[in-house]
């Protein structure tokens, strides 16, 4: 009975997953002769797309990736852990059935809309332009497009990010912070010893999933990075619409989903041991 | 005595001002930019000038609804979310209930594979699909996003629903099949009902999904065949105007209505959970 229940998510799901990866590990290896689309059949296999995205030039978009993602992920931590703190602890019934709304609303509107809506509000026209020269940076330098592209994300991750930590504060007997101020802690004690400190595994894990989340984008950087700001997913989408180069565009792919995959199960392997039923 | 009592008074007061000015902050940064597309999209001006408008229109609604570019795109997102939707909240929650239940080796490696698609990025999973549908013959536009959508929307039903059941005790499932009904009867009126808000709050996320993406459609769009955000993303790159921002707004009204919709059904709290110590 249990083995007839997953049967049909077998048939489908086997060849959906195993058939793209198969074709992407064979795609990358075949040469390519520039002017053709996609790899050459009739030439022998080879690892020359691998050799080649290993030059310096390419290190470039893989550090902004990774970097982007990394200051995007602080902010919208440093944001969403005092809004699930005040959802959990704080709001009242009608206010909390508001946040939660707004905050499942925000993870449902469309990413394109959303990433519009931030470049009209932080653009040149926008009522928030100066934003950027309060910080410092000029609008119009690389600088100001990684602004845009962390504000972008940062949307993007905000909501995941409360949502994930308000499951995980609920799971916070709240009789522990009450402990802790009845013995004379003040309260920013707590905060950061009691609860924060309770809450890192499941903090690490929330920071994980977005993680994941900010490096795989794609329309961000693509809408408000004004081409100084690249992720490999704009890389191996040019590879695929600018030049048709798939043979180098699948071997990006390959190298990408293998730190993914590994950053992914392996940061939270890390957390899972360190935490017993930490994260769920 | 009286001065660590007037410094920790002082700490406390910092600390909820810095406490509140993040959520203000988290709550301002998320409802100015809708604000703002929602102003923009009644600007009358014709091109995008400084904020806020003086004179207000509904021009950029009439040159919306008169691009029927957008209205194929909008028919061909329904149908394949749907589509898709459908195969994926089908088999992931067959799936979900088994591995609920299932034992054998191998049982989390299975789990892990079916999600991977969560952690994989889009593009590589949109390039792959492109790849393998074109060795397999197949070029036709529906089919080809289809089965990328089954792809992208199968972890997230799956991985709801499979929450949803942990709630819910095996031993209802095995009293029916103690008090003689067979296994597919007890699945069907004694698991599933019990499931139904967790599989309809898998399916909605399944659906908003397949209606969000981008990184995958994109690669297997054809001329004829593309979805909405394919569309929009295609106009947005030939010219800014504001005709996007009053399509932002159908946008939110529609998540609006979505929302208030997943509320009565299932509950918004259902979908987050009470956690063991929610209120």
């Amino acid at each position: 009975m249990t083995a007839a229940l997953l049967w049909p998510a077998l048939v489908i799901m086997a060849p959906l997953l195993l058939g793209p990866l198969l074709a992407l590990g064979h795609e990358s290896l075949k040469p390519f002769t520039s002017g053709r689309i996609g790899g050459d059949d009739a030439g022998a296999l080879t690892l020359a797309n691998y050799a080649q995205i290993a030059a310096p030039e390419y290190a470039r978009y893989f550090l902004d990736t990774f970097r982007v993602g990394l200051i995007s992920l602080a902010f919208a931590l440093l944001l969403g852990f005092p809004m699930a703190h005040f959802i959990v602890r704080r709001a009242a019934p009608v206010t909390r059935r508001l946040l939660i709304g707004g905050l499942v609303g925000t993870l449902f509107l469309s990413i394109i809309v959303r990433i519009y809506a931030i470049a009209m509000t932080f653009g040149p026209n926008g009522p928030l332009a100066g934003f950027s020269r309060m910080l410092g940076i000029a609008p119009s330098s690389p600088d100001g497009a990684e602004l845009m592209v962390v504000l972008g994300l940062m949307n993007t991750t905000l909501p995941l990010v409360a949502l994930t930590l308000i499951g995980t504060l609920q799971n916070i007997n709240p009789r522990l912070e009450e402990a802790a101020m009845s013995l004379g802690a003040p309260r920013w004690k707590t905060f950061f010893q009691v609860t924060a400190a309770m809450s890192l595994p499941g903090i690490l894990s929330a920071g994980i999933i977005a993680y994941a989340f900010c490096i795989s984008n794609l329309v961000v950087p693509m809408l408000v990075g004004r081409g100084s700001i690249l992720f490999v997913s704009n890389l191996i989408y040019f590879r695929f619409s600018e030049v048709a180069n798939f043979p180098s565009g699948a071997a990006l792919s390959i190298v990408m989903m293998v730190l993914s995959v590994a950053l992914f199960y392996g940061l939270l392997h890390l957390v899972r041991s360190n935490w017993q039923e930490a994260g769920k | 005595m009286s001065g660590l009592s007037i410094s920790k008074r002082l700490a406390d007061a910092l600390f909820e001002a810095a406490y509140l000015s993040l959520i203000t902050l988290f709550i301002a940064f998320s409802v100015i930019p809708v604000i703002v597309a929602v102003v923009l999209s009644f600007d009358a001006r014709s091109f995008i000038g400084p904020f806020p408008p003086k004179q207000f229109s509904l021009r950029w609604y009439e040159s919306f609804l008169a691009d029927s570019y957008y209205r194929d795109g909008l028919v061909t997102s329904l149908i394949l979310a749907t589509v898709a939707t459908l195969i994926a909240t089908i088999a992931g929650t067959l799936a979900a209930i088994a591995l609920s239940r299932a034992t054998f080796r191998g049982r989390a490696a299975l789990q892990a594979a079916l999600l991977s698609p969560l952690v994989v990025p889009n593009v590589v999973l949109g390039f792959g699909m492109l790849i393998f549908a074109s060795r397999l013959g197949i070029i036709d536009g529906m089919t080809r996003l289809i089965m990328g959508h089954v792809l992208i929307t199968f972890p997230y039903v799956m991985r709801t629903t499979a929450a949803s059941l942990v709630g819910i005790k095996a031993s209802y499932y095995e009293a029916a099949l103690s008090l003689g009904a067979k296994p597919w009867k007890a699945l069907a009126q004694v698991t599933l009902p019990l499931a139904r808000t967790g599989i309809l709050a898998g399916a909605v996320f399944g659906f908003v999904t397949s209606f969000d993406d981008v990184g995958v459609s994109l690669f297997l769009t054809d001329a004829y065949t593309f979805t909405l955000p394919v569309a929009i993303l295609a106009q947005m790159r030939a010219n800014l105007d504001l005709t996007i921002a009053a399509l932002s707004v159908v946008f939110i009204v529609a998540t609006v209505l979505l929302i208030v919709l997943l509320d009565r059904l299932a509950g918004l709290d259902a979908i987050v959970g009470r956690g063991v110590y929610g209120r």
